[in-house]
């Protein structure tokens, strides 16, 4: 027989998986849109808005949960990650905002070059993939794969910055979107990587410390 | 009153019966040292091979589904289940160094050094005074009506009753509320300066206000008792508890600390209790 917890616990789920998808959908037309030059603020706007919300749901239900059923252990574990999993869902919805937001106050970027956003991004992308993934099938060793590849996007946004701030005759407006774009796909990869720790407490209790 | 019995008085009030002036301001200390304890009720083996310490000023708390052993092993700490039928056991049960299943130990002598408070208030159909001064009277521990005044008004002093019962201390007991009677049955406990206070679901009956001030009394206690407690709330047990033994099936599974046992227990076994799971 199911226990009247574990109701609440797999709305919780549901609401996190409902927020990964948007998330994944809201970061890559993000970067669709500067590659591409489309404008999307509005959709995206819309669909950030609605990841903050379900953030909302999350730690209303998660309350809930804790007052009607003072969880421990596993549950009491979900419960605190399911919280910090929602903040990072809705952090992802804010950046990939602020990604087309660049659009917005930089104008027509047609002339910059993309390739370091454009190889940097599917790095991003697949650490988000991931870290829902290992989220969804509470799977630790995908999680910690996550973790690994943080240091990458660590390093592409530190090259822009140099090179923003050193290179010879860059287009300022290509060198301040690019550095933006950057920073926001290394703070989203940040984000996956709590994921990560989020699954890896889930699962095995473990606290990993926060960079 | 004569001023002479007055300064009596006075010198009796004012010092603290109930804490033996040894420079330490606590006192007890004394702790259980279990040791390949195993109990059974004719066949049926109820607790297996225990070892366990249950260390001073500390609460020690037993956690388990019913039938797990762990009031058996709470009634072994004071002898309560000598007379149980088919009650025998194997192993030692060592308070200070001294085996208490020893024949030179006197079972109604232990009772005052080990004290128990039962799941249900069991006040006796009597005064409230004479409820706390019952123990001191049987076993004499006082030397004039003065000193018994004052273990009485120290005992629902540290039990918590004192402000609520002083102006009608020979009314009946039964008169209290359910929570009152609880904390009553402590302050009897407590007067026969035990060493150790054992609690069997002391707050099972009780309503929140009254468990919390139990629970409160019981974390006021440890500073100068050894406290066990018997207990199916984990949140009480998370609550008050500095050691929580899980057993099952006359097992210790997991000995542990709160709230770590709670959030991260390191035995499935405990896991499933704990989450709800075994049934």
């Amino acid at each position: 027989m199911a226990r009247l917890i574990d109701i609440g616990l797999e709305r919780v789920s549901d609401i996190l998986m409902d927020m990964a998808n948007l998330s994944e959908k809201s970061v890559s037309a993000a970067i669709e849109s500067y590659m591409t030059g489309k404008p999307r603020i509005e959709e995206i706007r819309s669909w950030s808005e609605e990841i903050r919300q379900l953030q909302d749901d999350v730690s209303e239900l998660c309350v809930d949960i804790i007052a009607r059923y003072q969880p421990v252990a596993t549950d009491l574990r979900f419960v605190k990650a399911a919280m910090d999993i929602a903040y990072g869902f809705s952090r992802f919805g804010r950046y990939a905002f602020d990604i087309v937001d660049v659009l917005e106050l930089c104008g027509d970027l047609t002339n910059c070059e993309k390739g370091i956003v454009e190889l940097t991004s599917k790095t991003t992308r697949e650490m988000l993939k991931m870290s829902v993934d290992a989220f969804a099938n509470r799977d630790v060793e995908l999680a910690k794969n996550v973790q690994k590849m943080d240091d990458f996007v660590d390093d592409k946004f530190r090259e822009a910055i140099d090179r923003a701030v050193h290179g010879k005759g860059e287009d300022v407006k290509c060198a301040v979107s690019e550095s933006l774009i950057l920073r926001y796909l290394e703070r989203i990869s940040d984000h996956s990587s709590y994921i990560g720790d989020s699954v890896l407490y889930i699962v095995t209790g473990e606290r990993a410390p926060r960079k | 009153m004569s001023g002479n019995q007055e300064l009596a008085q006075e010198d009796v009030a004012t010092q603290d019966l109930m804490t033996p002036n040894d420079g330490t301001g606590t006192r007890g200390g004394s702790g259980f040292s279990i040791r390949d304890l195993n109990v059974f009720y004719r066949n049926l083996h109820v607790l297996k091979g225990i070892s366990l310490e249950v260390e001073p000023h500390k609460i020690t708390v037993f956690m388990g589904p019913s039938g797990c052993g762990k009031s058996t092993l709470v009634r072994v700490l004071n002898r309560m289940n000598d007379h149980v039928e088919g009650f025998r056991h194997t192993g030692q049960v060592l308070l200070d160094g001294k085996n208490i299943y020893d024949s030179d130990v006197d079972p109604v002598l232990l009772k005052t050094k080990v004290g128990m408070v039962f799941q249900k208030p069991n006040p006796f159909p009597i005064s409230i005074y004479d409820n706390v001064s019952f123990g001191p009277k049987i076993h004499k521990t006082f030397k004039s009506k003065d000193a018994l005044d004052v273990i009485v008004q120290q005992s629902l002093e540290k039990a918590g009753l004192w402000d609520e019962v002083k102006d009608r201390l020979k009314t009946s007991a039964m008169r209290l509320s359910g929570g009152q009677q609880q904390r009553l049955c402590i302050a009897r406990a407590i007067a026969t300066l035990p060493e150790v206070i054992l609690f069997d679901e002391p707050a099972s009956a009780l309503d929140p206000g009254s468990t919390a001030k139990v629970e409160e009394l019981m974390v006021a206690l440890k500073k100068n008792y050894t406290v066990v407690l018997v207990t199916h709330n984990m949140q009480q047990a998370a609550r008050v508890a500095n050691k929580v033994v899980f057993l099952y099936k006359g097992d210790i599974v997991e000995i542990g600390e709160p709230p770590a046992m709670f959030e991260n227990p390191k035995n499935p076994l405990t896991e499933k209790y704990i989450s709800g799971h075994l049934t």
